[in-house]
């Protein structure tokens, strides 16, 4: 076993991915589907309004601003400089309190106050700031606000929404692309041009070739889907654990990819195969999406297993001892399909000579 | 055994078509061994053999000393192998395809220009092989195959798509590897090629060899040689053949000569592919 030869063929697939249709897509869809996600329920990076402020004065409003844990408050000394930012979209609105702020607040003067909006902010945050914004004079005027609101909860109790819920559906296709079908993909192209045979009557193994490819997989895999739950805000309070996690879960998958990829004898083969089992793949992902159906159902599928750890990191905290009993399951089902790489490994090249 | 290639009685069948057949032949350092055969003789499931991508179901063989199978690492770093496929990679350029090779076989420094130049594709090393026609994609393949300086070269139909010129060109990187003591073995539908460049010949037919032995003595032992006497008698040219494979040779040929004015005299030897066809019963293709 040679490392050299390994990263040859590595660096060889990586170099070439960017003229590689798969590699590309696997590197764009889950970006894609990151993008269209946060079109539909806001927010990129940050889901928290930007609120910028320039305080001519010492204004008790800008304390009580930065003391708001929804909203990200930031301090400014221009009011050129807030007006350019909020029309960069670095802010999503910007307040301006003149000298003497509260003190005219409190003479019932009624002061001029500037709350500049950014044309790209998102309408929420707009709402938000505004409320807010009058919300702290009040507090500065020292009234009390002239009734008292209730918060009652519709739906249920569950407080996670709906855009995290989306994000394992992200992650399995990060997974299902980078992991599964580019290893897959790129084993089914080399035997169809027949490249594998050159590689093979070098000093290159068999055994060098798939572990190669395997790595093509992990590597973006683990990329791929620690930049999607980033762009997702989702990697949850213990980054150690979710790299375990992803490293664990991506040698899964790069694994069934190898599996795939050996027992497709050509690209119409490995598309049938991919979509008939894309579904069973992607079936756990859609529990996570209605809560309310019945988890077992979601137990059935060996995808499960290894999708649940992430969410459980992401979205309950988990640590990774709480997730190793089901990471035990993914080494085991990883282990499980060892057998079967090298039996279909030694089928391809038979059928190779064949051909 | 001690040649550079030595082959001991191996066959191999695929299901109940025997394609190779208990064969044996060595080929000595610096030695050309052309492989003649038509579709389906057992060329191809013989070279496969010979570089590891089948196991021989009986039989043995060592490619310079080493059992191929169980060492083939060791053997691949000392052979080329130029297919008949053209399995290049067609998204890379010529130059990444043989820097990418170089790595696997461990070479640090290339001359990929040098090589190319040999091949005459140093002015498209940078070009994507998608773009090349069948005959540079087929130039690239033989430079492929001397990336290591091996020790062993397989060529299968090193010159099939080429024009005349570059075939020559390959035959002459060929015959110049051959000097420099690569045992090389290649299979071919061409003749002249064969007759021109091989060392000796092996005739295979559904499997098994009819004759492996140099052109000169296949064509003395097996064919027969005529002469083709043309003279002009009373203002017309007419043409006299003498066989001459018998006894009375010089009476034949002075009877036709004396038969009228000599325009033209040519002697005719059989052709490789006359003997094939003699010994086998069938043609090349």
């Amino acid at each position: 076993m040679s490392i050299s030869r390994i990263f040859t063929v590595f660096r060889k697939d990586i170099a070439v991915g960017p003229r590689s249709p798969i590699i590309l897509f696997a590197l764009v869809m889950p970006l894609l589907l990151t993008l269209v996600l946060h079109l539909v329920f806001g927010g990129l990076l940050t889901s928290r309004p930007r609120l910028a402020i320039v305080d001519e004065g010492a204004s008790e409003v800008t304390v009580l601003a930065q003391q708001l844990p929804g909203i990200e408050t930031t301090i400014l000394h221009s009011t050129v400089d807030l007006k350019d930012r909020v029309e960069a979209n670095e802010f999503d609105g910007g307040l301006v309190l003149p000298a003497d702020f509260d003190r005219a607040v409190r003479d019932g003067e009624k002061p001029l106050l500037r709350l500049f909006i950014g044309g790209e902010s998102y309408a929420v945050s707009r709402l938000v700031l505004a409320v807010t914004a009058i919300d702290l004079i009040r507090e500065v005027e020292g009234k009390s606000p002239p009734v008292n609101v209730e918060l009652v909860d519709l739906g249920r109790a569950d407080p996670i929404p709906l855009s995290t819920r989306f994000v394992p559906v992200i992650a399995m296709y990060a997974f299902m692309i980078a992991g599964l079908f580019v290893p897959a993909s790129s084993i089914v192209e080399e035997r169809e041009r027949r490249t594998v045979v050159a590689v093979l009557t070098s000093p290159a193994t068999i055994g060098e070739f798939l572990i190669a490819k395997a790595t093509l997989g992990f590597v973006l895999t683990v990329s791929m889907t620690a930049i999607t739950l980033a762009l997702n805000d989702a990697l949850g309070p213990a980054y150690g654990a979710m790299f375990g996690v992803i490293v664990i879960t991506a040698v899964f998958w790069t694994m069934l990819g190898l599996v795939i990829g050996l027992a497709s004898k050509n690209s119409e083969v490995l598309f049938a195969i991919v979509k008939a089992s894309g579904a069973l793949f992607m079936a756990p992902v859609i529990f996570y999406i209605f809560p309310d159906w019945p988890d077992w159902i979601a137990r059935i599928f060996p995808t499960y297993w290894a999708i649940d750890p992430l969410w459980r990191v992401m979205a309950d905290g988990a640590r990774f001892v709480d997730v190793a009993g089901q990471l035990a399951i993914v080494v085991a089902m990883s282990l499980a399909l060892v057998p079967a790489i090298a039996a279909l490994s030694r089928k391809m090249q038979k059928q190779l000579a064949a051909g | 055994m001690n040649g550079a290639i030595s082959v001991d009685s191996i066959s191999y069948a695929y299901g109940e078509i025997k394609a190779v057949n208990g064969i044996s032949f060595e080929v000595a350092r610096g030695e050309i061994l052309g492989f003649l055969g038509p579709n389906g003789a057992g060329k191809s499931t013989t070279i496969k053999m010979l570089v590891g991508q089948l196991v021989p179901q009986a039989g043995s063989i060592r490619i310079l000393g080493m059992p191929v199978h169980g060492h083939s690492s060791e053997v691949n770093a000392r052979i080329g192998v130029s297919f008949e496929e053209k399995n290049l990679y067609l998204q890379m350029t010529a130059e990444e395809n043989l820097k990418f090779f170089a790595s696997l076989f461990g070479i640090k420094r290339l001359d990929v220009r040098a090589l190319l130049e040999r091949v005459d594709l140093a002015g498209r090393g940078k070009d994507r092989v998608a773009s090349y026609s069948k005959g540079m994609r087929q130039r690239l393949m033989i430079a492929r195959a001397l990336i290591n300086d091996p020790d062993v070269l397989f060529l299968d139909e090193p010159t099939d798509g080429l024009d005349p010129v570059s075939s020559r060109a390959i035959r002459a990187i060929i015959e110049e590897r051959a000097h420099a003591g690569t045992a090389v073995l290649l299979t071919t539908h061409d003749m002249n090629e064969a007759d021109r460049l091989s060392d000796r010949v092996a005739f295979i037919n559904e499997g098994v060899f009819h004759a492996i032995d140099t052109p000169e003595n296949l064509k003395l032992k097996h064919g027969t040689r005529s002469a083709t006497v043309r003279i002009r008698v009373d203002g017309e040219i007419v043409e006299k053949r003498v066989p001459l494979d018998q006894e009375s040779v010089g009476d034949g040929l002075k009877g036709a000569v004396n038969d009228g004015e000599v325009v033209t005299i040519h002697t005719e030897e059989a052709t490789l592919e006359d003997i094939f066809v003699s010994m086998t019963g069938r043609g090349l293709v």
